[in-house]
């Protein structure tokens, strides 16, 4: 018995001394390690930016829930049986908290802001030049400002430490302060470099038209308008040096004009202020000339089956000038591939549309590497034809029309149109920011502010106020108990 | 080509087989009979005959005869059987001699393996079921789990499909954690693993599988015995010679189907709802015709083995080929193994080596394909290919509708995807045992698995799938490796003291897991002809990041345990489990936990009192409580924040790797912590023809793991794992055995079990960092969800009301605010059941007549619900244009739905009874054969009968039913030859 438990103890003595039980990482980095390496900083802040395709012109996200809203664009179910009618349900204002755009839209801005949080941390902690930090900051506040325009109050954060219990729900006014105030700490820290390292980038001039749009929306945000302050921060931007793409005919050029290489493989630097970067099967995607065309016309023109989804509503279409050169965006009638196109869609989802029936839009013509998935057109942000229609537009809002017509009329001349022949209207301003900006992501916020995003147009009824703002998602709402939704979801 | 050598070699040494059995001569030598029965005169089959001082040795045959023929007028023979004393009589030729044995006094009636250790059955205090070689579920068996199918109270085999490869799922008494799949711990000859582990033995080479489902059964094994554990015991060699040949062979066929719209009523349809003509290519294919086949199933093993009284080896060769019933669907095992224990000073010393290789082949249907707004397996895109596409178009390539957005030919796919895996595994272990003085002795096992897989992967452009046609084909080869490593250090002793015995082990156990390998991809292939195997043919311009990756990653567990058995006048017994675990998946401050368990017995049959009564043959009472670890849900490196590699990054002018934080650190992950507690109850009256056992148990798990669900902000991804909330499981369960007919002759044995189960969710609350999380409705399958109070799996869905005049499907509207709430907690939603069984139950009779046998499995379960999303797949009429539709679609008459809401119309009933198994077994008389000790050839159908409300192909599913590889019914002969 003695012998027992002797050899028990040993054993258990042989055990002790054998007891590591720590974690071996192989593959991986601690973030502790990680980001106390000197590159760490660098690295933390190109981690954001990797975030930025989310925002481009992929599929089922961000750009789908703020273009699709609007009269610019609708998938509509087909006879065919492809489009799931819930493709639709954006046009046609019929979306709910479910719908996975919307949840991709929040889960997008908030994964970035935390990823922005951390590199503003690690910025500071490892006393990283101000510029960096100012950068980080400012591309937090754009994600804060896609938030507060899509869906009103949110929860806001700046330091990722932080339990759910303490986080806080700000209205869109505070956000919007916080925002604006952000944007003045920390925009004459930025270069001024155009292109090249800054390609993609938030500069000095970028921010400065970050800041015009809050200005410019400032009315919808907070109900107090501040149009002269955008046509200041507009006026720091065109000091910048910025000049519009020439629109001059071209064989050489996507549609055969060089205005279409606003939207081509990279934005030219002297019209584009920020564009996202994109390259098929490297860095995000646009999809939105592949998806709108049909199989046929798509492997006859772009080699690749077209998608034959999105398209113009016939109204949208009707608007524009026949001599405008932008409207080569636009294909209708007899196409390559033996296809032709018809204008006029009469149903959306039940049945559907006939499998040509609608106008078909290829402003972002396919450049290489392309394939059956998307493309590699980059897709600008802001550009300075959006920066004179927004001084044109705020002129006219202060009472002076005379001195927006020049703005106004470089846009309209450049589009192969002649200047206006009055003085311009919120109205004129209104329409060319539609034919200029069509499918680059302003239309909602356009709507909005020029109260016409409720009313009836195309296949649609009028509807009430509340669809102008989105739900927040169900996801999240599952998720965080304390989250309000917003009002009529 | 090689495989086939293998297949040929088999099938031509089965014939060699035929012709030794055929060709036994008799030779001109004196004839020795006799019998061997047992304490009852019931005959003793498979008990060994020696003749002393030579090495001839025999078996009995079913009546318990033998049969030696040798030149010599007087034999002692020495007798013995498990359990029962080892005799010695003498023989004179001519006169048969019925030898009886009697029942071992020291080591009474069976034996059953438990942790670290064997024990009397009757000694048992926990809850383990034994089932033993003979009582196997029979027929072409691919898994060794198929065999216990329906055999053992509370434990629940299901296979969801008869993929070639794929093994079917065990879950012994209900979900005690809900996190991971909640698989039993495999323990084969004391090598430890997950269930793949059987699937590195041949399934006839099993001599017993012991299944522990109590913490004071599995507390011993600790972090790895929450969801229970298997003990497989191998078939040991005896002394004399063992020559043994298996076959079995099936035709395995489709069974139910679902109706679809012929080509003709699509057609109709198509034409009454403006379908554009041109969707209608005017055919007539049954595309699920041509994707299926009728399949087979072989299992082949041959064992020798052979030994002395100090050396005894055994040795097997088997195969286990595969043709699935969809096309180019296969897999082939093949599987080695030989064991060898050699004793040695006065045998103190036992040492022990086991080696198992083998080799499985596989070529995998493709499980995930089809447009993106459906993907499934080859089935289910048969189900929804339209009839009126043609196969082939006019110039012979796989037609395609250009109109439609990413068409699938799926008979395209089916023939020109490749899947292949290879997968070598090596097993290896080592037992020394010396018996140290008196009661005392220690013992070392060391074993060590070794793993490795490759697999590649073609898809070309002509497969018709999308991503292969941008990318001009792909291809992938992915090499993984498992490297398992296991040290245990025993000490036993045991000893009696008058009336008292006690038995007390004390174990060092040391694990270490790694995991490593690599993988490559590449794409654009000039054309389809050297597949995957050579990645440096395809586009140098379309090397993508993530193209090429490895990983490596460990796990270790360091144990010290001990266990001490106590046993008075044989009536009083009692088990105290102590195990401390250290496991490195945890957090910092919480990598080890301690695990206790305890449990008594009381054989009321060995009490005076009941002395005078014939009733009771066997009354015991046993109860137990312990509590067990769990560490499987969590994967490595959980507890720390993560920096990896994610893509690339246009940044500064240049394309760069991205780097991102992808998980939360939670310093807090531990233990999840199984308390259970177990009552149960061991008979047997009329003289042992009614025999069961009753038992009934609580499990508390605490300390859940879980992906848990955490908000955007403030968290970057949607989920973390923590310890979150407890839930209980509780349940019934009875076996019972009755002999109806028991004579020498004839044998029915009525046997079957039931169990009764539910389960019930404690709290829902967790902790990271230290701040509590509280939440409810954690989503847990298809509209199923977690929810205070209720069962786990709790369905709450919307109420599907009608179909409003534009086709969309409309929901009740429950509390009549005018919207339908989709969220987890919505009051639109209603209680509509679980998900989870609430009964299933086997009945398992039995019956022998002189050579011939048969035996029937019969199983089922209820309670549950199952969410057929195939059916609402295959129903909504939107999708008639590009898809074909069931034929009950049309009286659904749903357009739509509320996009993307489901309701309770495509929710289902779940119950079912199967007649799993029949079994008919003839044994041929050989005791006149000088070679052949034993042959029996059997007939068994699978899956015969399926009784069920079920809609869809198979209920036998949780969740939801996406899509399955069918299930098969087969059709199996089977032939068993022992050579002398």
């Amino acid at each position: 018995m003695k012998k027992l438990i002797i050899s028990m103890l040993s054993l258990a003595v042989f055990a002790q001394s054998c007891t590591k039980v720590n974690e071996s990482v192989y593959d991986k980095y601690t973030a502790d390690q990680f980001f106390a390496d000197p590159k760490g900083p660098d690295i933390a802040l190109a981690s954001v930016y990797a975030r930025m395709p989310q925002f481009g012109g992929g599929d089922n996200g961000y750009y789908d829930t703020n273009n699709m809203c609007t009269d610019e664009q609708v998938v509509p179910h087909r006879l065919s049986g492809d489009w799931g009618p819930e493709n639709a349900y954006l046009y046609t204002r019929a979306w709910t908290p479910t719908l996975g755009q919307i949840n991709t839209t929040w889960n997008a801005c908030y994964n970035s802001i935390y990823l922005a949080n951390l590199a503003v941390t690690q910025l500071e902690k490892s006393g990283a030049p101000a510029a960096k930090i100012s950068e980080v900051r400012i591309l937090r506040a754009w994600f804060y400002y896609l938030l507060i325009d899509d869906f009103g109050d949110v929860p806001f954060y700046t330091d990722n430490n932080i339990t759910t219990a303490e986080l806080k729900t700000q209205t869109r006014t505070q956000i919007y302060n916080w925002i604006v105030s952000e944007i003045t700490a920390n925009a004459d820290r930025l270069p001024e470099t155009k292109g090249g390292v800054f390609y993609g980038r938030f500069n000095k001039w970028a921010a400065y038209t970050f800041l015009a749009k809050m200005y410019l929306n400032a009315g919808v945000y907070t109900g107090a308008p501040k149009w002269a302050e955008c046509l200041a921060a507009c006026t720091k931007v065109a000091a910048g040096g910025y000049t519009l793409h020439p629109g001059t005919a071209n064989a050489s050029s996507p549609l055969g004009n060089k205005y279409f290489e606003l939207f081509g493989d990279l934005c030219p630097d002297d019209e584009t202020i920020l564009a996202i970067w994109l390259k098929r099967n490297v860095i995000g995607n646009n999809v939105l000339a592949l998806r709108s065309v049909n199989g046929p016309n798509g492997i006859a023109m772009f080699g690749y089956s077209g998608w034959n989804g999105t398209i113009v509503p016939e109204e949208t279409y009707n608007k524009y000038a026949a001599n405008d050169i932008r409207i080569k965006q636009f294909l209708i009638g007899a196409q390559p591939g033996g296809v032709t196109y018809t204008p006029q869609v009469t149903s959306l989802i039940n049945p559907g549309a006939g499998n040509t029936a609608g106008v078909r839009n290829v402003k972002f013509y396919p450049v290489a590497p392309n394939d059956g998935s998307g493309s590699s057109n980059d897709f600008p942000i802001y550009r300075y034809a959006d920066i004179l229609l927004m001084m044109a537009e705020c002129n006219v809002r202060l009472g002076n029309a005379a001195a927006a017509k020049p703005f106004i009329d470089q846009v309209r001349v450049r589009a192969g149109l002649s200047p206006l022949s009055a003085n311009p209207t919120l109205e004129n301003i209104y329409d060319e920011r539609g034919f200029e900006l069509n499918w680059e992501g302003h239309r909602r916020q356009d709507m909005i502010r020029f109260g016409t995003f409720t009313l009836a147009h195309g296949l649609v009824p009028a509807v009430d106020a509340h669809w102008q703002l989105f739900p927040i998602p169900t996801a999240a709402m599952n998720a965080n108990p304390n989250l309000k939704q917003n009002p009529g979801y | 080509m090689k495989k086939n050598y293998f297949f040929y070699l088999l099938r031509y040494g089965l014939t060699a087989l035929f012709f030794c059995f055929l060709s036994s001569t008799y030779a001109q030598q004196s004839v020795f009979t006799g019998k061997v029965v047992d304490e009852n005169n019931s005959a003793l089959s498979g008990s060994t005959l020696q003749i002393k001082g030579t090495s001839r040795t025999t078996v009995t045959d079913t009546k318990g005869e033998f049969q030696f023929n040798i030149n010599q007028t007087a034999i002692t023979v020495i007798v013995s059987y498990v359990g029962y004393d080892r005799t010695e009589r003498i023989m004179t030729e001519g006169k048969k001699l019925i030898i009886q044995l009697r029942p071992d006094a020291q080591a009474l009636s069976e034996v059953v393996v438990v942790g670290y250790g064997t024990t009397k059955k009757s000694d048992l205090t926990g809850a383990v079921s034994s089932i033993s070689s003979k009582d196997f579920n029979q027929g072409v068996v691919t898994s060794p789990l198929q065999q216990i199918a329906g055999r053992a109270a509370g434990v629940v085999i299901t296979q969801t499909g008869s993929e070639p490869g794929s093994s079917p799922n065990i879950k012994i008494r209900g979900i005690t954690s809900i996190q991971g799949n909640n698989n039993p711990l495999v323990v084969i000859d004391g090598v430890q693993g997950d269930v793949g582990l059987l699937n590195q033995i041949p399934p006839t080479e099993i001599e017993s599988i012991e299944v522990l489902k109590d913490a004071s059964a599995t507390a011993i094994y600790g972090s790895r015995g929450a969801s229970g554990v298997l003990i497989v015991t191998m078939k040991k060699s005896k002394s004399g010679s063992t020559i043994e040949y298996t076959a079995n062979s099936s035709v395995d066929v489709v069974t139910r189907q679902l109706k679809m719209l012929t080509a003709a009523e699509w057609s109709q349809q198509a034409a009454a709802r403006s379908i554009p003509a041109s969707s209608n290519f005017g055919a007539n294919t049954d595309w699920f015709g041509l994707l299926t086949r009728n399949g087979t199933t072989q299992n082949h093993t041959l064992t020798i083995g052979g030994g002395t009284d100090n050396f005894s080896y055994r040795a097997s060769l088997g195969a286990i080929l595969q043709n699935g019933i969809v096309i180019h669907s296969d897999n082939q095992r093949y599987l080695g193994r030989i064991e060898a224990t050699q004793k040695a000073l006065d045998n103190k010393l036992t040492i022990t080596m086991t080696l198992n290789s083998n080799i499985t082949q596989n070529a995998g249907s493709p499980g995930s394909v089809g447009r993106a707004a459906f993907t499934s397996n080859l089935i289910s895109n048969a189900y929804i290919s339209r009839p009126t596409d043609p196969i082939y178009k006019a110039d012979g390539t796989y037609f395609t509708d250009p109109n439609l957005f990413q068409p699938l030919n799926v008979l395209a796919a089916a023939n020109t995807i490749i899947n292949d895996a290879e997968t070598n595994r090596l097993l290896g272990s080592l037992r020394a045992n010396y018996k140290i003085i008196g009661g005392l002795s220690a013992e070392v096992f060391g074993s060590w698995q070794k793993t490795s897989r490759t697999s590649g992967n073609y898809t070309p452009a002509v497969s018709t799938v999308a991503a292969a046609i941008d990318q001009k084909g792909y291809a992938s080869v992915n090499d993984d490796y498992n490297d398992y490593k296991l040290m245990d250090a025993q000490l036993n002793y045991t000893k009696n003291f008058g009336n008292h015995h006690i038995d007390a082990a004390a174990v060092y156990e040391w694990q270490a897991q790694m995991d490593y390998g690599s993988g490559s991809a590449a794409r654009g292939f000039v054309n389809d002809l050297a597949t995957y195997n050579n990645l440096g043919l395809g586009d140098f311009s379309k090397v993508q990041a993530g193209d090429y990756s490895s990983y490596r990653n460990q796990r270790r567990t360091v144990s010290v345990l001990g266990r001490f058995n106590y046993s008075f006048m044989d009536r009083y017994l009692l088990t105290v489990n102590f195990r401390r675990d250290g496991a490195t998946v945890f957090g910092e401050n919480h990598k080890w936990g301690n695990f206790p368990s305890t449990s008594v017995a009381w054989k009321i049959d060995q009490e005076p009192f009941m002395k005078g009564q014939k009733f009771f043959s066997t009354l015991k009472l046993r109860a137990g409580y312990g509590i067990t670890g769990n560490q499987q849900p969590l994967g490595v490196l959980q507890s720390l924040q993560i920096v990896q590699g994610s893509g690339t990054v246009y940044f500064g002018g240049n394309v760069q790797t991205n780097f991102r934080t992808t998980q939360n650190a939670n310093a807090d992950l531990e233990w999840e912590r199984k308390k259970s507690t177990n009552i149960g109850l061991d008979f047997a009256v009329l003289n042992g023809r009614l025999s069961g056992s009753f038992d009934v148990y609580k499990n508390v798990t605490d300390k859940l793991l879980y992906g848990y669900t955490v908000p955007q902000p403030p968290y970057p991804t949607g989920s973390i794992q923590a310890n979150v909330g407890s839930i209980q499981g509780r349940g019934i369960e009875m076996a019972l055995s009755y002999d109806l007919i028991s004579n020498e002759s004839t044998k029915l044995r009525l046997g079957g079990n039931v169990t009764l189960m539910d389960s019930k969710v404690l709290n829902l609350s967790g902790s990271l960092n230290g701040v509590p999380l509280i939440t409810n409705f954690i989503p847990y399958g298809q509209n199923a969800y977690l929810v205070v109070g209720q069962t786990i799996g709790a369905i709450y869905i919307l109420q599907h009301q009608g179909v409003a005049a534009n086709g969309t499907e409309t929901i009740v509207d429950q509390n009549g605010d005018g919207k339908i709430d989709a969220g987890a907690t919505s009051p639109d939603r209603v209680f509509a059941g679980q998900t989870q069984p609430k009964y299933t139950f086997a009945f398992t009779p039995s019956f022998r007549y002189k050579n011939f046998d048969a035996s029937v499995l019969v199983r089922g379960s209820g309670g549950n619900k199952l969410y057929n999303r195939l059916r609402s797949n295959l129903s909504y009429l939107e999708n008639l244009g590009k898809s074909n539709l069931l034929a009950s679609a049309i009286d659904d008459n749903m357009y739509t739905s509320v996009f993307p809401l489901a309701t309770d119309y495509w929710l289902e009933d779940g119950k079912f009874i199967r007649l799993e198994n029949v079994n008919f077994g003839y044994r041929i008389p050989t005791s006149k054969s000088k070679h052949i000790s034993a042959v029996r050839f059997s007939l068994t159908g699978q899956n015969l009968a399926l009784i069920t409300k079920y809609s869809g192909i198979d209920p036998e599913q949780t969740g939801g039913d996406n899509g399955i590889y069918p299930r098969v019914r087969n059709f199996a002969i089977g032939l068993n030859i022992t050579l002398k």
